[in-house]
Order: structure tokens, then C-alpha cells, then sequence
């Protein structure tokens, strides 16, 4: 029988979720380079890796749109046929960069400025409030090794972890044992504020069902209690007066108590004013007790992208560089609203698929104009798009630098060869600033 | 007082940048000179003449008004920072209208996108129609809004009116806006701004409000938890000397922000 040869890579990152898990092992087989096992990863974690492995919807080549067909093209062809839409378009747009690592999205705000384009990334249709709100009233928050440690209240306020972040559960707020919670899941209560009895309410201590869209009202009331005040309602967003004043009551009491929120909150009714109040409340409960609020970023590098923009721009996303300087005003400057007013002629995506998840209108927008994708998989945006750049996968097929929800930067790691024709995004990108270059006159 | 009329002579095909169109960048130019003045598109800078026939008299600034003719609601920031003059238009307007405007005044005789009177901090804005969200707001992550000034809208006025607007006693500032009806969150993070609307009032109204008075002669969609009723009052007095007759229910808020506060929220009896 033949032996397979198959080789290990220990301590990789997982590209995948906000929580970025460090600890997962993958075996590749040498022969085929293919991925074959994947341990500590969660399913959609190991998924992922899984899909780096030879499939009919890997893009191995650059395609160029002739004829209305994508057809194979050279590298030079397709980077021609990307700088000539770019330069030519007076309201580009680059949308994306949640999704690879953080070398490559340095160079996408390179490109911008040169371009004089908007730059914008997926927070504006995820985390984007969760930043508004910080930009008004900041954010008391700390890594999620502290919370491991020391939270013995863990609220998760319109999250549902079990689904969308797998291991977070296990590695830093629920079971995990921690140096001063020797004993994991008993030591701590943990509480879910969500209008479903979610499965990550299943198995909490306290499920509060509010409401849907009345999170804000829900938590003004909290924080008039929190002041002495008696409410004058029996009832504030389907949450009896008895009901808040037991969870009141229960967060003075606790040691270290610590909100981990989702779109529940920034994508309901009022959006970053749920934020805004929530980390008043936060703020607010730091007069009692030790208290701090954490967004669970979903995409797992969404962190570095605002990280890596605002460190080059001042501004974290809705970036317009179209009067030679950063300016920011999401509403005005974001992907949505923009192409919904059907106020962009060029689009450069970037590791990203706002086909699947854009307003539908504002896709229909964004298909009548020239697009380009940089893209490993066969997308519904790719689909459509005019020239598509083949990307390796960032934390399977090269390294890089991302930023886990918390902003702790870690290392992705390569487990294997991009198959094909396949570039890095980074890599990308430089081709394609260089070119934009010549065709501007610019050094 | 000289006049100076601008038609727009073709809707641009992105939202034009016109923040050169005020009294005092055109005090003391020349027609030709005025037709010169840069305004942007996209990622081009484009002269004044491309967009806009510019016809009348020049003059000084604090004598001069500009007519603007024509469906502005492509064109952004007109009457930015301006501190004298007036400009009139006639027809819609786009986004930004008169933001951080320190004096004179600005019509329009027609509605008004997003950010009109944003961070106003002095003169008046007076609008016949409706405006969009972040009417007299705060740009974000400011934490002093419309610091004087006022804002009149006859129709309603979107979410977050008067985020962070902020008085000064001492300097005796007062940012005041009066509109038709109003949209969720008016007035948030208020710190001494007065608003009086003539009709109804979506939800979260005054939300984080540490001081100033909010007068909302019609009815409230919900009332936020954290205001508490003080008592019935038989008319109003503005900080700024206005009165408002009317029966009103008098509420004290945000309590959020603090258990005592000189907040007020009066909702017509």
C-alpha cells in the first residue's frame, strides 16, 4: 500500500471569523498539495480551508469580459484592461478588504489616493455604526484574554455566538476556565438580550426577550434606574419594569462584567444610536462595578481593514479621496447610498461579494458600470464583472497580518501553494497601482 | 443691495461640490472672475461657468445676494462657512446647505438634502420644504454642534436634528430650530439647544439630552423612559425671549445622563 505523505502546519490562524482562533493544525498532502485534515477549527472554519482545495469555481487564471464572455487573458492583458477602467472613471469606487490581510489593504488605500477614488469597506454594511458611535461617545473596551480571565457576567446583546462565531464561546466568554474563573461556565452568568430565543439564549442563564428595534428605548430605561430614577412604565420595549430591575440589580452585583454585541444592535432601528447609548451604559456601570463592551466583528480581518485605513487616512471607512485628501462621512460617502443614487462609474471589489449583500437596487447600479474583481472564487459580483484577477487566499495561501475583533494583530500563515496563475492580493494591487501610474504620468 | 443670479444650466451627472458659492468669495470679483471659480465633480475640478449662467452686479459681501435658479439637489455645499450676505434658491438643494455658516442668511424655496445648517454657528437658514437627516447637526465624532444661529424648516425635518448642539450663556448663543414635523432622535446629545416643532415628533425624542427644551406642539410616538413628568404648564419661554403659547405636559430628561437635569421636553396637552 502506498504511503501518503502529508505534512502538518501547527498554531495557524484561522481566516475566517472575527475571533481568528489560533490554534488550528493543517494537514496537507505533499503530492497534491491539498488540504485533507483540519483540527480545532469550527465547521465553517474548516470549510473554508477545504475550499482552497482544485474546484470548477476557482478562478486560476485573469478573465477579461469579450463578447460578454469572460475568457482567459494574460496578467498584462487584464491589468491593461483594469487600469484603463480606473483612470478612466471620474467616481471609482474600491469597495471590499475585509477578507485579506492587511499588506494588501495598505495598498488599496494607496490606490485610492492615487485614484482619487472612494475607499470603503465592509463596516459600512456591518460594524459602521459600532465606529460612528465610538467617534461620539469612544468605547471602554479591552482584549478578549482579560474577559477569559476575569468576566463572571457575560452579556451578548443582539449575538448570537453559537452560529456566527463558533469557538468564541469556548476559547474567551462562556466555558472557557479562566485564571481567576477556575471553574469555566459555573463561574460565570452569562445573560441574552435578543427578540429570538436564539440557541446562544438556549443556554444562558437569562434571556431578555426585547422587543425587535427597541434595544434603544430598553436601554435608556437601564440607565435611568442605573441613575436612581423609578420608571414611570410598567413595561419599556416588552420587558417587564421588574424584569429590569433584577438585571440592574444583577450588574451592579458582578465582579467583571463584559457586553459582546452584533448586527442585532447596529443593523436594528436606530442602528449607531444603539451603540452610542450602549456604551454610555457601559460607561455608566463603570461607577458600580468593572464593565466593558466588545462588537463582534464578523469578517476576520474587518478589525485591520479600519485598523490599516485609519492609520493611513484618519478615518476607518466611507472614504472619499476625490478632492486629492480623505474626507469621511458615511451616508455620503459609503458603497450603499452611493450606488443607490447611481453616483459611481467604476468599481474595483476586493475580496468581497456585495452582490450577495447589497440592496438590490444598488447592485443593479453597480452592474451597469465597469467592475473588477479581485477574487479567488466564482462570486455572484465576479460573475458579472469585466475583468477578474485571480487572488491566492490570504491565510491559506500566503501570509499576511490581520486584526482579531478585539484588535490584537496576529499572523496568518500559508499552509499551501495558490494554485494556477494566482497572485496574492497584495501582489495585485502593486500591478495594478504601477500601471495606474504609468497611465496618470505619475512616479 | 447687488445681485447676482446663477441658473444651472444642466442637472451634473455626479453631485457637483460647489462650496465656492458664497457672498464672500464673490465679494469684490468680477463676473469673469466669479465664472472662474472652481467647482468639483468626481474626482475633476470644473469652473463655475461649466455648470451655472452667471449673470448681475458684483459688490461687497455683506451687500450682496446671490439667485440661484434651477434643481440644485445634485449640488452640494452651497453657502459653506459664509459669514455675510444671502443667498435665495429657488428649487431643491442638495446636501450640506450652509454647513458651519457663521452669519447672513440663506432661502430656499423648495427642500433641502441631508446636513443643512450643519455645525451652524451663526445667521439663519430659512427652508419652504422639508429637509433630510442631520438637520443643524454635529459632523461626526464633533462634540459641539450648531453653537448659534437659527434653522427654520416649514416642513418636517429627518432623524437626528440638533445632535450635539451646544449654547453659551456667557456669550449668550443660542442654536434654535423651529420646523414643521420631525423625525426619530431629534435633538440627541443636546447641550442647550431649543427646538420648537409644529406637528408631530417620531420616537426617541431628546434621547441623551443634558440640558436645553425641546417644544413639541403636536403629539410624541413614544416617549422615552428615562423623561419624568413634572407637572402641566400654560406656555413656554424660550432662552431666547420667544414665547409659545399653548397647554403643554412638562417632562424633565435625559435622566440617563444625569438624576438631576435642566432638561425639558413639553408635549401639547
Amino acid at each position: 500500500m502506498a504511503t501518503r505523505k502529508i505534512k502538518t502546519v501547527y498554531d495557524v490562524v484561522c481566516p475566517f471569523c472575527g475571533t481568528l482562533c489560533d490554534d488550528l493544525e493543517v494537514d496537507v498532502e505533499i503530492a497534491t498539495d491539498k488540504v485533507v485534515e483540519v483540527r480545532n477549527a469550527c465547521q465553517i472554519g474548516t470549510a473554508k480551508y477545504y475550499s482552497s482545495n482544485p474546484s470548477p469555481h476557482r478562478y486560476e487564471k485573469p478573465m477579461i469580459r469579450k463578447d460578454g464572455k469572460l475568457t482567459e487573458a494574460s496578467w498584462d492583458e487584464a491589468i491593461e484592461k483594469a487600469a484603463d477602467i480606473l483612470t478612466a472613471a471620474k467616481r471609482p469606487l474600491l469597495y471590499g478588504f475585509s477578507s485579506t490581510e492587511c499588506e494588501a489593504q495598505g495598498k488599496g488605500v494607496e490606490l485610492a489616493e492615487i485614484l482619487g477614488s472612494i475607499l470603503d469597506n465592509t463596516a459600512s454594511v456591518c460594524h459602521g455604526p459600532t465606529l460612528l458611535a465610538e467617534q461620539d461617545v469612544g468605547v471602554p473596551t479591552s482584549t478578549l484574554g482579560e474577559y477569559k480571565n476575569r468576566a463572571d457576567l457575560v452579556i451578548f446583546w443582539g449575538s448570537n455566538p453559537v452560529h456566527a462565531h463558533p469557538r468564541h464561546l469556548g476559547r474567551y466568554s462562556e466555558f472557557i476556565r479562566g485564571y481567576f474563573r477556575k471553574d469555566g461556565r459555573n463561574d460565570r452568568y452569562v445573560v441574552v438580550v435578543d427578540p429570538r430565543n436564539t440557541h446562544t439564549a438556549q443556554i444562558a442563564d437569562m434571556w431578555i426577550n426585547v422587543n425587535p428595534n427597541e434595544d434603544y428605548e430598553l436601554m435608556n430605561a437601564i440607565r435611568a434606574v442605573l441613575r436612581g430614577i423609578d420608571l414611570d412604565d410598567e413595561n419599556v420595549a416588552g420587558v417587564p419594569k421588574d424584569k429590569i430591575y433584577e438585571l440592574v440589580d444583577l450588574v451592579k452585583k458582578c465582579n467583571y462584567g463584559v457586553i459582546f454585541f452584533g448586527m442585532g444592535l447596529t443593523q436594528t432601528l436606530s442602528h449607531h444610536r444603539n451603540i452610542d447609548t450602549a456604551v454610555c451604559m457601559t460607561r455608566e456601570l463603570n461607577d458600580h462595578t468593572k464593565f466593558l463592551i466588545t462588537p463582534m466583528r464578523g469578517h476576520y480581518n474587518v478589525s485591520g481593514a479600519n485598523t490599516v485605513f485609519t492609520w493611513n487616512t484618519g478615518y476607518a471607512y466611507s472614504i472619499d479621496f476625490s478632492r486629492g485628501y480623505p474626507r469621511y462621512n458615511p451616508g455620503e460617502f459609503s458603497s450603499v447610498p452611493l450606488l443607490m443614487n447611481d453616483e459611481v462609474d467604476a468599481s474595483l471589489i476586493v475580496a468581497s461579494d456585495p452582490a450577495s449583500n447589497f440592496p438590490q437596487d444598488s447592485v443593479r447600479n453597480m452592474f451597469k458600470h465597469p467592475l473588477i474583481a479581485i477574487e479567488p472564487h466564482e462570486t455572484p459580483t465576479s460573475a458579472f464583472a469585466d475583468v477578474v484577477l485571480p487572488a491566492a487566499i490570504a491565510g491559506i495561501e500566503c501570509d499576511g497580518t490581520a486584526y482579531r475583533m478585539d484588535h490584537v494583530p496576529l499572523r496568518l500563515r500559508k499552509v499551501k501553494d495558490a494554485p494556477g496563475e494566482c497572485l496574492t492580493d497584495k501582489e495585485i494591487l502593486e500591478r495594478l497601482i504601477k500601471k495606474v501610474k504609468e497611465k496618470l504620468g505619475e512616479k | 443691495m447687488a445681485e447676482i443670479k446663477l441658473t444651472l444650466k444642466k442637472k451634473p451627472e455626479f453631485p457637483l461640490e460647489a462650496d465656492s458659492i458664497t457672498p464672500d468669495n464673490f465679494s469684490g470679483k468680477s463676473i469673469d472672475d466669479i465664472k472662474a471659480l472652481e467647482v468639483y465633480i468626481g474626482n475633476q475640478t470644473a469652473k463655475l461657468e461649466d455648470y451655472f449662467e452667471v449673470k448681475g452686479d458684483t459688490g461687497e459681501a455683506d451687500d450682496l445676494k446671490i439667485k440661484i435658479d434651477g434643481d440644485l439637489s445634485n449640488v452640494k455645499r452651497i453657502g459653506q462657512e459664509m459669514t455675510t450676505g444671502e443667498i435665495e434658491i429657488d428649487g431643491d438643494v442638495g446636501m450640506h446647505l450652509g454647513n458651519q455658516m457663521k452669519g447672513g442668511k440663506i432661502t430656499v424655496n423648495g427642500n433641502a438634502d441631508d446636513w443643512a445648517g450643519a455645525m451652524l454657528e451663526g445667521g439663519e437658514i430659512i427652508i419652504k420644504g422639508d429637509t433630510g437627516h442631520y438637520t443643524g447637526a454635529a459632523y461626526r465624532g464633533f462634540w459641539k454642534g450648531m453653537q448659534d444661529g437659527v434653522i427654520r424648516v416649514e416642513g418636517k425635518i429627518g432623524n437626528e436634528a440638533m445632535l450635539w448642539a451646544r449654547n453659551s450663556k456667557g456669550a449668550n448663543k443660542w442654536p434654535t430650530l423651529y420646523c414643521g414635523e420631525a423625525g426619530s432622535f431629534l435633538g440627541i446629545h443636546n447641550h442647550g439647544g431649543t427646538i420648537v416643532v409644529e406637528g408631530n415628533v417620531d420616537r426617541c425624542c431628546g434621547a441623551d439630552q443634558a440640558w436645553g427644551t425641546i417644544v413639541v406642539k403636536g403629539s410624541i410616538s413614544t416617549k422615552l423612559p428615562s423623561y419624568k413628568k413634572v407637572g402641566e404648564v400654560n406656555g413656554v419661554e424660550l432662552p431666547n425671549g420667544d414665547k409659545i403659547k399653548g397647554k403643554f405636559v412638562e417632562y424633565s430628561g435625559d435622566h440617563s445622563v444625569r438624576k438631576e437635569t435642566k432638561g425639558r421636553l413639553f408635549i401639547a396637552a
